[in-house]
């Protein structure tokens, strides 16, 4: 365990530190945007609120999503939630909170893992033997980007592309609004190439050109290179963003899959702006953590089988 | 008559390019809905200054070019020539480019990879294709915070001045190299930048570079950044470190298969 510990205290700053997000639990109140927190409640909520809610605008009419996003209605470790009777709940080192799934559908709110993929998966083979992707300072993924604290959503007035800037190792986004066709089958990106375009009020994001390299949590939640990703991004009130995921991966899965969180607006006295977090330059742990025997992920259990 | 003919010549010329002279002082530039220039797109530089800032001939691996300097000679003071010299002789594995780092600015200006340009009224964002780099420069009047920070690329605010936006960059580490050839800066570093839209497709990028531990006076670099026109460019992703990462992965595998 105090490996994975280790994992996590990598990614800081050289000199500050932002908060370590992936070892913590953001403040889950009773209440967001009139809705209840549970994330299954949360996503039905929303998606009435949706319906009448009258977003803000930029100058040419687009819902403005411009600001800085904190994540709520997350845990890192496992979009499958974490159980009251999980080990690590009451662990003196990771004492990970208890916490309902984030996975919206399905009903059984799991994973629809093909029969190969499951052991791998799901505090599986990755879990047991991989270093965990983010810890070597890789991009955290998409949507683990969007459960890392904070965000920034920037919308160009000439409309061609939204731009969504994390805290997280330095990572961005760029979404094409601009129709453009995506780049061949063996361009693989770690962020992928992301489209995006307006369904009435709300910013749907498709991603393909995955490299299947990172994972979806800490447990070791994965997809594969096969994977497309549809992100909608939809305000619910002045302050809050209904984000949903759709994980589609023939590859993987038997069926696709989603997952329902919040994105809530810094409001921090006094203005907010995100900070550099550079993480290999500043970089002690990796090579303590490889010395425990975890191997590079890399995409290896997936990709090798 | 024969002179007349010119005369005449000599007026429609003028009248043709008058419009031309006008234009010389502001040029034909996509702009922004506020009237600012619109530097978004796809941009990378066609130099070799990442090598080297300075003339140089051809290396292994390394095309000849001329330099970017101002003047040619970068200032050091006289205890930095002997550690620039150290550097290029260990540039190999000295230089912190080669670990996977962030390149620091302004030398992510230069690498040979591109990057791309997002503006609001508020901000003036760049991407890049190497190492996932990322500044966000300020141009809604905000300070710089108050330091010491110590930022790979630094701390970036923002202005126009008349169509160049100038940009003001503290807070560095002396992690980082300006070139290849072991040409350095400590974390005193400060940078201004003019970015100048001279017609749709070409920025002319000046930056001044002071750093009172390592020059005797501030200097100054200019060149030319490009826009990539070509119909399906898009911004890809090539992360040393990772890279490397995934070199070593391999090794181990084949190793204990």
């Amino acid at each position: 365990m105090s490996t994975r510990v280790t994992g996590l205290l990598i990614a800081l700053g050289v000199l500050l530190a932002p908060p370590i997000a992936a070892a913590q639990t953001p403040e889950r109140p009773p209440m967001i945007a009139g809705c209840l927190t549970e994330n299954l409640a949360f996503h039905n909520c929303a998606l009435q609120k949706a319906k009448t809610f009258n977003p803000p605008r930029t100058p040419t009419g687009r819902p403005n999503l411009q600001g800085y996003w904190r994540s709520r209605l997350t845990q890192a470790f496992s979009v499958e939630g974490v159980a009251e009777n999980h080990p690590y709940v009451k662990d003196p080192v990771t004492p990970w909170d208890v916490a309902p799934p984030e996975i919206v559908e399905p009903a059984d709110r799991r994973i629809p893992y093909q029969p190969w993929a499951a052991p791998i998966g799901r505090e599986g083979v990755n879990f047991r033997q991989y270093v965990d992707p983010r810890t070597t300072c890789s991009t955290a993924g998409v949507p683990r980007l969007a459960l890392q604290d904070p965000s920034q959503i920037l919308q160009p007035p000439t409309d061609d592309h939204v731009l969504w800037l994390h805290d997280d190792h330095h990572q961005f986004r760029v979404i094409a609004m601009d129709g453009r066709a995506r780049p061949g089958n063996d361009v693989k990106m770690w962020n992928g190439f992301s489209r995006g375009r307006w369904d009435g009020n709300t910013l749907v994001i498709e991603t393909t050109n995955l490299n299947g390299y990172t994972w979806i949590d800490d447990s070791g939640n994965f997809y594969t290179d096969n994977a497309r990703l549809t992100e909608r991004l939809t305000m619910i009130d002045p302050d809050t963003i209904h984000y949903e995921v759709t994980l589609e991966d023939p590859k993987a899965y038997t069926r696709p899959w989603k997952a329902a969180w919040a994105l809530v607006r810094d409001k921090t006295p006094g203005g907010y702006e995100l900070f550099e977090e550079s993480c290999r330059e500043g970089d002690r742990d990796l090579r303590l953590i490889r010395e425990q025997g975890f191997k590079l992920y890399f995409g290896a259990p997936w990709r090798l089988r | 008559m024969r002179h007349g003919f010119s005369s005449s010549i000599l007026v429609a010329a003028l009248l043709i390019s008058a419009p031309r002279a006008g234009i010389a002082q502001a040029p034909a530039i996509p702009r922004m809905p506020d009237g600012r220039p619109n530097l978004q797109g796809i941009w990378q530089v066609l130099n070799t200054a990442a090598w080297d800032l300075q003339d140089h001939s051809a290396r292994l691996g390394v095309p000849a070019g001329q330099g970017v300097v101002d003047g040619t000679e970068i200032p050091y003071q006289p205890w930095a020539v002997k550690r620039k010299q150290e550097n290029f002789a260990a540039r190999a594995t000295a230089d912190p480019e080669t670990k996977g780092y962030l390149p620091g600015v302004p030398r992510i200006m230069y690498t040979p990879f591109p990057f791309q340009i997002f503006q609001t009224p508020t901000h003036v964002a760049m991407t890049f294709e190497y190492a996932q780099g990322v500044r966000i420069i300020y141009t809604n009047g905000t300070p710089h915070p108050e330091g010491p920070i110590e930022w790979w690329l630094g701390d970036s605010r923002g202005r126009w001045d008349g169509d160049t936006l100038v940009v003001d960059v503290v807070h560095f580490t002396d992690q980082t190299w300006l070139d290849r050839a072991g040409n350095f800066h400590s974390e005193a570093l400060h940078l201004v930048e003019r970015y100048t839209m001279t017609g749709p497709d070409h920025i002319t990028y000046e930056v001044t570079v002071e750093d009172p531990k390592v020059f005797t006076r501030p200097w100054k670099m200019t060149m030319l950044l490009y826009r990539r026109k070509e119909p399906n460019v898009r911004l890809l992703e090539y992360v040393p470190g990772l890279l490397m990462e995934e070199e070593q992965g391999e090794l181990e595998r084949r190793k204990t298969n």
